[in-house]
Parts: C-alpha cells; sequence; structure tokens
C-alpha cells in the first residue's frame, strides 16, 4: 500500500466516549456523584495527520488521551482503532502500535537506569532484540532524535530537559508505532529548546509517516504542528476544525477568547481586541445546564443557552462547533467594555470584550 | 517625573557549592523607573530569579560587588573591615574558649578538680567577652536586618511563582493576610477592645456548647441524651442490664444521623454555588428528594432503598458509638467520671486559647476589602477558605492581596502567570495593570514568556546566562531587537497567526551554557552566529544603539538588519546540526 492511498483513512475512531470518575463518602457508600472528565466526545483521526487537543487544565484533554490509548478503562462509547474496539486488542499488541509521551520527562524515566535500558526495554519486553542487536537498534533510535551513541551509558540526571524529551521520544519510537500521543511535551522547556523540539517532531514524523495527537494548552504551538484542532471546554469538543479555519475564523466564543488571551511578542499585536474571560472553570462534577460555557460567555442568551446544550454542527467543510450562534466572518463579538456592565448584586466577574 | 524606584549596578554575585564557587550574575544592571513596569525576560537558568532575590535579600549568595539601591537607599550589606576582622577573631576565640571549658571539665572530674574548675571559669569568662565583642561589632549588621525587614512588605514586595507552595495550607485566608499586616503594622484598631477578648475567650467553652446545639440540634441532642443515660444507669445501679440496650444504637444513629447530614450537604452545596457564582435559580438544589425524585416512578421500595442507601455511609459511627457506649456501661462510675474530668481539663486551655486567636471582625473586615480591591468574588466566604479551597487564579490573587495590603512602591513579580491557564492569566495580568494604574506602583516583571512582556511592560531587559545582554524601550527591543540572543528567542516563539503553521520554526541551536564554565568572552559565542575571536577573547561591552536602547554585542553594526539575522542563524543552525553537537 502506498503512503497516498492510506492517506486520508481513518485510523482511530472515537464514539460517544465518556469516562466518569466516581466521587465516594465513606467505605460503604455507592458513588455518590461523577466527575464528568470526558463526557460525550466523538472523534475520527486520520492517518498521517497530527490532531491538536487544545483545552485550560481541568477540561479532560489528558483523561481523552488516556483513555485513547486504553490506559484506564471507558465508562462509555468505544475506541476503535483501524476498525477494532482497543478492547479487544490484546494489550502488548496495541502497545507497539500506540505510544505515549508524558508531559514531564523527567519524572517518566527510572533515574536507576542508563539510557540503553530505558529505551531498550520495550524492545526486551516485546522480545525482539537482545544483546548487540538490541544496543544497535537503540544506537539507530537515539541517532533518529538527535543524540548519539555514547549517550547510551549516561543516565537520565545528565540530560538537559530538551534531551530527556528526546529520550522519552526515543523510547516511544523503539517499537516503530504508528500513533504516537503527545502529552503536553513542550510544556516544560524553554522556547528555544521548545522550537528544537517541535522541529524534530515534524522531521521524525515526516519520516515514519506517523500518526500524532498533540495534547496541549498554548495555541501557537497547536497551530504550528498541527493539521486539525479539536477545542475542548469541560470535557466537550466546543470546536473542531483545520488548523488554518480555526485561527483565520475562530467560530465558538471560547475559541475566540482562548485566542485573544495568548500573549504575542509583537507589538501590533499586542494591541489588537481582547476578551478577559470573567471567573473561573466550572467543576466538572457539577457542570452547569445548557451550554456549558453559558456561564462565562459575553453573548450567552438567558433561556436558550443555560436550558439547551448545543449539538455538535458543521458550519464548513470539515469545520464543526457546538454553540448556538456561531460567530463567522459576518459576525463579531460586540464590544463590551468595563464601563458597559451593569452593577448587580452578586459581584462575580463578568466577562470583558474589548 | 520619572525618578528610578530601584537601581541595581554591576551586580556580580556567587554561590559556594562543594564542587567551588559557582558564578551566578556576572554583571546584572537593571533600573526600574518610577510607575513602570519593568520586564525582566530569559530563559530558565539565567539568573532571573537570583537578581529579584538579591534585591530583596533573600538569596543565600554572596555579593562580590555591585550595589542596589531603592530610592538612593543602599540595600546591600556590607561589614567595614575593621567590623568584620574583629568578628572573625572573636569567632576564633570562643570556638577555642568552648573547646578548653570542655577539656577544663573532663580535668575536673578525671584529674584535679582545684585545677579544671579554674581552667573551666577562666575559659567561660573569656569567651563570653569574647562573644560580646563579636556582638557588638555585628550591631551594623542588625541595623540593617532590621532596616531590610521594614523595606520588604512596606516598600518592596513579591509575588511568587507557585502560589500554593508560597501559601501555608493549615491557615485560612483571612488569618495569613492579616499576619502580614500585623507584622507591618497596618491593622486597624480592635473593634473590641482586649480585656474583653479575654472575658470572651474564658467563656468560650460555654458558648461553644450552645453554639453546637444551635447548629446540630439532633446530634447534640443524642449525645446529651446518652451521657444523661449513661449517668442514670450507673446511679441508678441497672448498668449491667442496659449493656445490652447499647447495641440499639447500630440502628438508631445512623437514621438519626443521615437525616441531619442532608440538612448540612443541602446548605454546603447552596454556599458552594454562590460561592462560585452560580445562578441559583433553575438547578434544583433539592437534595433530599434528589435520589428519590430521580427514580420516583418506581414507589415505595425506592424510597425505602434510598433511605438506606443515605443512611448506610453513617453505619460505621454507629457501630462506633455503640461500642463506646457499651464501653462505657461496663467500666465503674468512678473510672467514667476520672476520663471525663481529665479530658475536660485538658481540652479547655485549648478551646479558650484558640477562641482568643479568632480574628478581631475589624480585621475581618479590613482582609475583605483588600479582597475586593483584587477582584474576588464573594470575599465574604473566601476570607475563611484554607488555600486548597482555591483555585489557582483565585490563590494567585489572594497571594496579590497579601503584597498589596501594604501598598508597596515596588513589586517584583517572579513569574506570576506561569503556573495558570491562559485566561486565567489574562485576567491577572489586567489585575496587576489596573493596580498600576491605580495606584502607582512599580512593576518588575520577571517572566520567560516574551508575549506577557510584549503586553504589559514599558522597558524590558533581556538576561542571558546571568548578564544583561539587551535593555531598553519595549518598542525599541520588540521590533529592532540587536542583540543576536534577542532576535532568535524572539523568532523561535510560535504565533497563532493563521496560515503560519507547518513551516520549520527557526531556531537558536544548542542550549544554555553550564554555570560552572567560564567565558573569558560573550557567553552567547557558541550559538552565536556571528561570534569570531574577538567574541571568545572579550567581553561585549554594553554598546547605546539608539538613545535609551543597549545592547551588549561586539557587532550592533550588524545586527541592525533582522531577517539577514535570522538567515544567517539558520544556515549557522544547519551547521550545528551537522556537527552533531547535541
Amino acid at each position: 500500500m502506498t503512503e497516498e492511498s492510506r492517506d486520508g483513512e481513518v485510523l482511530i475512531e472515537v464514539k460517544g466516549m465518556k469516562k466518569w470518575f466516581p466521587i465516594k463518602e465513606g467505605m460503604l457508600s455507592a458513588a455518590k456523584s461523577y466527575v464528568r472528565a470526558v463526557d460525550g466526545v466523538d472523534l475520527q483521526i486520520k492517518r498521517g495527520e497530527t490532531l491538536g487537543i487544545v483545552g485550560e487544565s481541568g477540561c479532560g484533554k489528558t483523561t481523552l488521551g488516556r483513555v485513547l490509548l486504553g490506559l484506564i478503562p471507558i465508562t462509555d462509547g468505544s475506541v476503535l482503532y483501524g476498525g477494532e474496539d482497543i478492547r479487544t486488542i490484546p494489550d502488548r499488541e496495541l502497545r507497539r502500535k500506540m505510544q505515549i509521551v508524558f508531559q514531564d520527562p523527567g519524572g517518566s524515566m527510572n533515574p536507576r537506569m542508563s539510557v540503553r535500558a530505558i529505551v531498550g526495554e520495550p524492545l526486551q519486553v516485546n522480545r525482539l532484540a537482545e544483546g548487540a542487536e538490541l544496543t544497535q537498534k537503540v544506537a539507530d533510535v537515539l541517532d533518529s532524535v538527535g543524540l548519539k551513541r555514547e549517550h547510551m551509558n549516561r543516565f537520565p540526571h545528565e540530560f538537559s530537559g530538551g534531551q530527556k524529551q528526546r529520550l522519552a521520544l526515543a523510547r516511544s519510537l523503539s517499537l516503530d508505532p504508528e500513533f504516537i500521543l503527545l502529552d503536553e511535551p513542550t510544556s516544560s522547556l524553554d522556547v528555544s529548546v521548545q522550537a528544537q523540539v517541535l522541529n524534530l517532531l515534524e522531521e521524525i514524523q515526516e519520516k515514519r509517516g506517523l500518526t500524532f495527537v498533540f495534547i496541549t494548552h498554548a495555541l501557537n504551538v497547536v497551530n504550528h504542528i498541527s493539521d486539525r484542532v479539536a477545542v475542548m471546554y469541560l470535557g466537550k469538543i466546543v470546536e473542531i476544525a483545520d488548523t488554518n479555519n480555526l485561527f483565520s475564523e475562530p467560530a465558538h466564543p471560547y475559541t475566540h477568547a482562548l485566542m485573544s488571551a495568548i500573549p504575542e511578542p509583537s507589538l501590533e499585536k499586542a494591541s489588537r481586541r481582547r476578551i478577559v474571560l470573567g471567573g473561573d472553570v466550572p467543576s466538572p462534577a457539577d457542570p452547569p445546564p445548557g451550554c456549558r460555557f453559558h456561564t462565562r460567555c459575553p453573548i450567552a442568551e438567558e433561556g436558550l443557552c443555560d436550558v439547551e446544550e448545543p449539538k455538535l454542527e458543521s458550519i464548513g467543510e470539515g469545520h464543526s462547533v457546538a454553540c448556538h450562534f456561531p460567530l463567522g466572518p459576518g459576525k463579531k463579538l460586540p464590544i463590551i467594555g468595563d464601563d458597559q456592565i451593569p452593577p448587580e448584586d452578586d459581584d462575580s466577574p463578568k466577562t470583558v470584550v474589548l | 517625573m520619572t525618578e528610578n524606584v530601584l537601581e541595581v549596578e554591576g551586580l556580580r554575585v556567587h554561590f559556594d557549592t562543594l564542587d567551588g564557587p559557582i558564578e551566578a550574575l556576572h554583571s546584572v544592571d537593571l533600573k526600574v523607573k518610577d510607575k513602570q513596569i519593568m520586564g525582566l525576560v530569559g530563559e530558565s537558568g539565567c539568573g532571573k530569579s537570583v537578581t529579584s532575590l538579591v534585591t530583596i535579600g533573600l538569596a543565600t549568595c554572596d555579593v562580590d560587588e555591585g550595589s542596589v539601591r531603592y530610592q538612593g537607599e543602599q540595600l546591600l550589606f556590607s561589614d567595614s573591615d575593621e567590623d568584620s576582622r574583629v568578628q572573625d577573631i572573636s569567632g576564633w576565640i570562643v570556638v577555642l574558649c568552648v573547646m578548653t571549658a570542655i577539656l577544663g571539665f573532663l580535668w575536673t572530674v578525671l584529674i584535679n578538680p582545684i585545677q579544671g574548675v579554674t581552667v573551666l571559669l577562666a575559659s567561660i569568662i573569656v569567651g563570653g567577652l569574647s562573644w560580646a565583642v563579636g556582638f557588638a561589632a555585628k550591631s551594623e549588621f542588625r541595623k540593617h536586618q532590621k532596616f531590610m525587614r521594614w523595606v520588604r512588605g512596606n516598600e518592596i514586595s513579591m509575588i511568587f511563582q507557585e502560589p500554593m507552595s508560597a501559601l501555608n495550607p493549615l491557615y485560612t485566608v483571612e488569618k495569613q493576610i492579616s499576619e502580614v499586616m500585623r507584622t507591618h503594622d497596618r491593622l486597624v484598631d480592635a473593634e473590641t477592645p482586649r480585656h474583653i477578648r479575654i472575658l470572651q475567650a474564658l467563656v468560650s467553652p460555654f458558648s461553644l456548647f450552645v453554639r453546637a446545639i444551635r447548629l446540630s440540634p439532633y446530634v447534640s441532642s443524642a449525645v446529651i441524651g446518652i451521657f444523661a443515660f449513661v449517668t442514670a444507669a450507673h446511679v441508678g445501679g441497672f448498668s449491667d442490664e442496659a449493656e445490652l440496650w447499647a447495641f440499639l444504637l447500630v440502628i438508631i444513629l445512623p437514621i438519626l444521623g443521615s437525616r441531619s447530614s442532608l440538612k448540612e450537604r443541602r446548605e454546603a452545596i447552596e454556599t458552594h454555588l454562590a460561592v462560585t457564582g452560580y445562578s441559583v435559580e433553575g438547578v434544583a438544589v433539592d437534595i433530599a428528594l434528589g435520589t428519590s425524585s430521580q427514580t420516583s416512578d418506581s414507589g415505595a421500595q425506592i424510597r425505602l432503598w434510598s433511605l438506606l442507601s443515605i443512611a448506610a455511609p453513617n453505619l460505621p459511627l454507629g457501630i462506633a458509638s455503640s461500642i463506646v457506649v457499651y464501653l462505657m456501661l461496663w467500666m465503674p462510675f468512678s473510672a467514667l467520671m476520672g476520663i471525663v474530668v481529665i479530658c475536660t481539663l485538658l481540652a479547655l486551655p485549648v478551646v479558650i486559647i484558640l477562641d482568643y486567636l479568632i480574628l478581631d471582625p475589624a480585621h475581618t473586615r479590613q482582609v475583605i476589602s483588600i479582597l475586593e480591591d483584587v477582584k474576588i468574588p464573594n470575599p465574604e466566604a473566601v476570607v475563611r477558605m484554607y488555600p486548597h479551597e482555591l483555585s489557582g487564579g483565585m490563590r494567585q490573587r489572594v497571594m496579590i492581596a497579601m503584597m498589596m495590603a501594604c501598598e508597596p512602591k515596588l513589586l517584583i513579580a517572579d513569574e506570576p502567570t506561569t503556573a495558570l491557564d491562559v485566561t486565567i492569566q489574562a485576567q491577572i495580568l489586567k489585575l496587576m495593570r489596573d493596580l498600576r494604574d491605580e495606584k502607582g506602583t512599580a512593576i518588575l516583571l520577571i517572566t520567560h514568556d516574551l508575549g506577557v512582556i510584549a503586553e504589559m511592560c514599558d522597558d524590558v531587559t533581556v538576561m542571558y546566562a546571568g548578564s544583561v545582554v539587551e535593555t531598553g524601550s519595549i518598542t525599541d527591543v520588540l521590533s529592532r531587537p540587536r542583540m543576536p540572543y534577542s532576535i532568535g528567542l524572539l523568532h523561535s516563539i510560535p504565533t497563532i497567526e493563521a496560515g503560519s503553521e507547518r513551516a520549520v520554526l527557526p531556531i537558536i541551536p544548542g542550549q544554555v551554557p553550564d554555570p560552572n564554565l567560564h567565558f573569558d568572552g560573550c557567553r552567547f559565542h557558541p550559538r552565536c552566529p556571528f561570534a569570531d575571536e574577538k567574541c571568545i577573547s572579550t567581553p561585549p561591552p554594553m554598546m547605546e544603539v539608539e538613545p535609551g536602547h543597549f545592547a551588549a554585542c561586539h557587532y550592533t553594526d550588524r545586527t541592525n538588519n533582522v531577517s539577514q539575522v535570522q538567515a544567517a542563524f539558520d544556515r549557522f543552525a544547519a551547521e550545528y546540526e551537522l556537527e552533531g553537537a547535541a
């Protein structure tokens, strides 16, 4: 099968994925309530693409990733890998196809193991290589992430943050997987090192035809690396689109707010319109009724947004949004300044659009 | 009038480690003008935090040279030569005297008491005298410490990066903020005079009793009833027969308990909703019917089941209390009374002291008004919360409130938003800008995010590996950077502009050098495309490339065209990778 004919083929399909964590009080009680970390997510990941998942902390993006890989059991719905439910695929086989790179590279490596042991362990577990062959394979993988053969006998603490992240990537590449989940791979790195790691990821994807899911909270990173982007809020996908579409015409007010909140290191852009959302993300243990964003939304309408939950609907080619009033080229957010907000009895902070 | 609030000049500091001294800052010059926001930017390990800690005198490093002046007052302190010599000598004498004293003691015990005691006394006298001389020589140092304690909080405050580790998890918000204000003498006069507070504390055990009955009448009446029953059984002499009755509590208590706990939980949820700012209308908060109303179509059976499931969590409580009651009936009456009396005597002082420590209402109101300044919703409820009950943004607001409590002239914010989400970061940055506009506080904002700098600051200073490499106004540095490091850093940040995706990101090859390494020349030369012999051998001077815009580079004349520099970086990065220097 050539590369082109495989392009566009759906590799992973997520149908109605739910992950609820029970909250228990005491030993004998049943679950009192649930934290709805992921609450009904449908996704399709095509072979060879990079799907970015963005959202604030606590919106369920990491949980989504872990359920996707089968690291934690799913509550409801299903994840199909190449048409097959991942619950029916044996673990060892699944891990050879799907791998993960964790957020904190230092924390995900045993400090007492040498690099050869860390990177070679997946090969040993799967009985793919031993002895000199293992050493050769580890050297090859290290070479592909820009590390050298001499590094093989060192220990993780001897590496800098960027190099550790390269090591973590090498470990996940050692089994030659088809799919890698990158869970905030650059958020603990400095800017100049982040750029190096991002370039490396793109290079490796091109060489090996990998499929990436890139979980992050940084929209600028996602814009750089992804083909498609899904924006999550409180366990739901609120908008999903091609990167170009999403960044030129964001349709969901939350996406708008997120984009305007990114500080940009340039003066013209620093003076652009900005939305300062009021308040915090509500608790996923008891999400607001109706649209989950209505408590912070500048254009929420009473009687509709706080009652009826919007469905994820297509508004253009490959662009879906879950909003009653999607924004678009002809529809912009109105300006709501500090002075235009009527003083009310409850002094909860209000969203400001400048 | 733009007077400099803070002036740091030629600061050079080192840390003493087991591997010898490590120079953390080489030459740092920094000026923060009045009512201005100065940004200090750089990657991790470049000395941003050390600079700020040295400024407020909290750093654990040794200052080699340089000066830090706050409104003209020197903040760094070093003893005069004579004083430090006196301190050294007196220290040595004290050590020798302690050793002789020990020797004298052993001599007394083992060999000759008279000689031993003489030596012991002599060494104690000599040691004590020389300690006193050393102590006197340190008077200047103590005076400076006192001055710094006054400066910190009153004049210069600091916001730390991680609000959770800077707040004490054991104290409520009001306690922590009022502590800052008490230390700096900013609390208003207490509403209730001290002698009334003491009287109130003394009667607090009784008021505690009354409050318990009022707040949870079911539980407290059950407890009182059980005690009355036990006493009656002992006095009436039927405690032996009553022992078996104790086990009835296994059934009675959970059912009683579930009624009161339901009520408490409903109240808790209502206050929670009020605090988080949701509209309570429309949300049915009827928890008592919650379980049964969802399944009401199945009738009475479900109701019974739901009652049991509510009562079940209290079952362990029922079992435990029945055992306790059984033991109270089983033991002799005198022993029971002994236990009751001893427990009461132990608990009374604790109850009284804790009550005395409760904040005065006037002080609570003062704390609430400070929390209102930083726009925390529902401050009346927040003051009684512990840090773990607050979200990240709220915690950072509490930190800012604490720092603003004494209205300092200069605020040092060390990565105040790094641990926060972007939307919360936008809130906090807006808050800090508003504070500057309203109260005229100068801010030294330390961050690694050039985006935050672009949004907040008037002036910016770029640091690399312990030295300042570029400084100037925000427009100068961001639109016309002249130091190659600043140029590379600005371009390696991905943007959110549509259409910029999937291109190779410009990078600075290599990484920040190890602080152990010694450089004769420019510290950036291993990663710089323009580096030559001169850069390796001579440290670059701060060149004024424009009025008020300084860059530390030998070749500022070559760096005026940003796109050319970027092209040079790209070529250099390709070569760098070929060399394989990972």
